[in-house]
């Protein structure tokens, strides 16, 4: 797929301090791309510099081949945002907030009238059209920002932490609504600090830190990227004979093998899936009796701290 | 164009949204000029009430004028408000040029202006008297210039102070200039004669003869009472004020906000 946006070199400077450090990253056509990282990473002030609201100190992207400093007007008719905190002022409500989006995006008055119903029932806000924001929950308020996006379906929409202050139910109702936008063509920029979320809903995560880029791939292959990030800890009935624990270190696969409690032991390893198969034919040949076999995949965080050398949420305490 | 009346739509219902609180001020200028202009009518020094016979008809035409101010200058508070809770920036992100937005921002501001007053210039048209039809088309349009550069002058304050507090103590600053170096509440020629005679600053003299608040007062008041006489450097100074504040605003606005 061609990338539809490109980031060159991308930098944002506040006085002394670098928020956006020379980024340089390429989104491709109809992919969701998940922008992890902790409070202060630099995500949302990208996606402001993407979306033309703040001028990049040095460096420039391009969305669709518009340069967000030459051709704002044209950048901006291609994106839809959804802002972390939800941009209302407190005396609107959300019919009126989402109505006038839709209208300012050129949706015709019968596309609208439709279309803002049928996205506000869909995120259970119908009910609470008529209310000011002011009397709203923080989630109810996420949803109403959240409904610009969806009311509007940009060729690319950005998502700044989509479910933040929304519950378990709604976070998968979102998820499931965001992804149906995807299959409709739309291309998306997902920026979160949950993890869980960059991983479900991304075809690939930037990790950023700092306001520097550290990597970016699938979940899958940070993952693997990973030496012995995955965990299989097999617990024997009786102690394994030395003979099993030799066999068992000359997987490739297999970084390191360490016997934990008695009679169990934990392997260190990569690609969890295919070696777990090879593991159970070796034990079965040599007649070792096993209880249980628990594996367990390196998380995006495990990636983050694999690149950072600090856990997610270190590293939110650290950013402030 | 289209995008300008969506702005236009966007404020001016941000702004009935505040309606008893229109209502309120409304209620508080008529006060103005029911009560205190009647009574200051009776304070008045015989040589003054020589000069402009009736306090009341005198103050009616400068009460419409500092209504069109206050209110034109409400769009500033928003502005203000929006910047504050990053609102600006879902404006700024919107599918809409940033010439469109800011102008959209400062006519909207203006023409609210406009609303507000229309009912204090009615009641001094009933109790002060009717200008002819060019005169009325003359007094709308200054009126109209007046509020644009009202407006611009506090989207460019709103852009450019950090805080709330900031803001107000720059828009009390500006209020109390131009409402009180004016000829609103008092001819100007009392305060050239104060002037001449050593009692009033002389810079202040010249400020409150190129207000824009006096201009468009004493448009009104020679159209409906003759004094002072119109010329058009009346209309010439609220329109450069108009164009410099329009001008300015749009700049600040596309300028200081984008820096983030």
């Amino acid at each position: 797929m061609p990338a539809i946006i490109r980031m060159e070199n991308l930098t944002k400077k506040f006085g002394n301090f670098v928020a956006v450090d020379h980024l340089n990253l390429e989104v491709e056509e109809g992919e969701i791309l998940g922008l992890l990282g902790p409070n202060g990473a630099g995500k949302t002030t990208t996606i402001l510099m993407l979306a033309t609201v703040i001028r990049p100190t040095e460096g420039t992207a391009y969305v669709r081949d518009y340069d967000v400093r030459k051709n704002p007007d044209k950048v901006r008719e291609l994106l839809g945002i959804a802002f972390q905190e939800p941009k209302m002022l407190w005396v609107s409500t959300p019919w009126d907030i989402v109505n006038w989006h839709a209208k300012v995006c050129g949706l015709s008055t019968s596309e609208r009238k439709q279309r803002v119903k049928e996205v506000l029932e869909a995120l259970d806000m119908w009910d609470y059209r008529r209310r000011n924001v002011h009397a709203l929950s923080g989630g109810m308020r996420k949803r109403v920002e959240l409904a610009k996006v969806l009311i509007q379906r940009p060729k690319i929409a950005i998502v700044d932490e989509p479910t933040a202050q929304i519950d378990i139910v709604g976070k998968h109702k979102i998820w499931r609504m965001l992804k149906e936008l995807c299959e409709q063509g739309t291309t998306m920029i997902l920026a979160t600090n949950e993890l869980y979320e960059a991983d479900v809903l991304s075809d690939r995560v930037a990790i950023m830190h700092k306001g520097k880029l550290l990597v970016c791939d699938t979940p899958k292959k940070l993952k693997d990227s990973i030496v012995g990030g995955d965990v299989v800890e097999i617990q024997f009935e009786a102690d394994p004979s030395p003979k099993i624990v030799e066999k068992l270190k000359q997987f490739k696969e297999v970084v390191k093998v360490v016997k934990s409690k008695s009679s169990m032991l934990r392997l260190y390893l990569n690609k969890v899936e295919e070696v777990v198969p090879k593991i159970m034919g070796v034990l079965m040949k040599d007649g070792a009796s096993v209880s249980s076999i628990r594996m367990s995949e390196p998380s995006l965080d495990d990636v983050f701290a694999h690149y950072t050398g600090l856990t997610l949420e270190e590293a939110q305490k650290e950013g402030g | 164009m289209r995008k300008i009346v969506y702005i236009l739509e966007h404020d001016f219902r941000n702004f009935f949204r505040y309606k008893w609180w229109l209502v309120g001020l409304i209620s508080m200028n008529l006060a103005d000029l029911f009560i205190m202009a009647i009574v200051y009518n009776y304070m008045l020094n015989p040589e003054i009430t020589q000069q402009i016979k009736s306090y009341f008809n005198f103050f009616a035409p400068g009460l419409a004028v500092t209504g069109l101010f206050a209110s034109a200058f409400m769009i500033g508070r928003e502005v203000n408000m929006e910047k504050r809770r990053e609102v600006h920036q879902y404006m700024l992100s919107l599918p809409m040029g940033r010439i469109e937005f800011a102008i959209g921002r400062v006519l909207s501001g203006g023409m609210r202006g406009m609303v507000y007053m229309s009912p204090l210039l009615a009641t001094c048209f009933v109790f002060v008297g009717f200008p002819t039809l060019p005169q009325l088309g003359v007094i709308i349009l200054v009126l109209f210039l007046l509020a644009m550069g009202i407006s611009g002058l506090s989207i460019a304050m709103a852009v450019s102070t950090s805080s709330l507090d900031k803001f107000v103590t720059a828009r009390g600053l500006v209020y109390y200039l131009l409402f009180f170096c004016s000829s609103v509440f008092y001819p100007f020629s009392l305060i050239e004669q104060l002037g001449q005679e050593g009692k009033f600053p002389m810079f202040l003299v010249t400020f409150a003869r190129v207000n824009p608040l006096s201009n468009a007062s004493d448009i009104i008041r020679a159209f409906l009472l003759g004094t002072p006489s119109f010329s058009v450097d009346m209309v010439i100074c609220v329109l450069v004020f108009s164009l410099i504040f329009t001008l300015f605003a749009a700049f600040a606005y596309i300028r200081l906000i984008e820096r983030g």
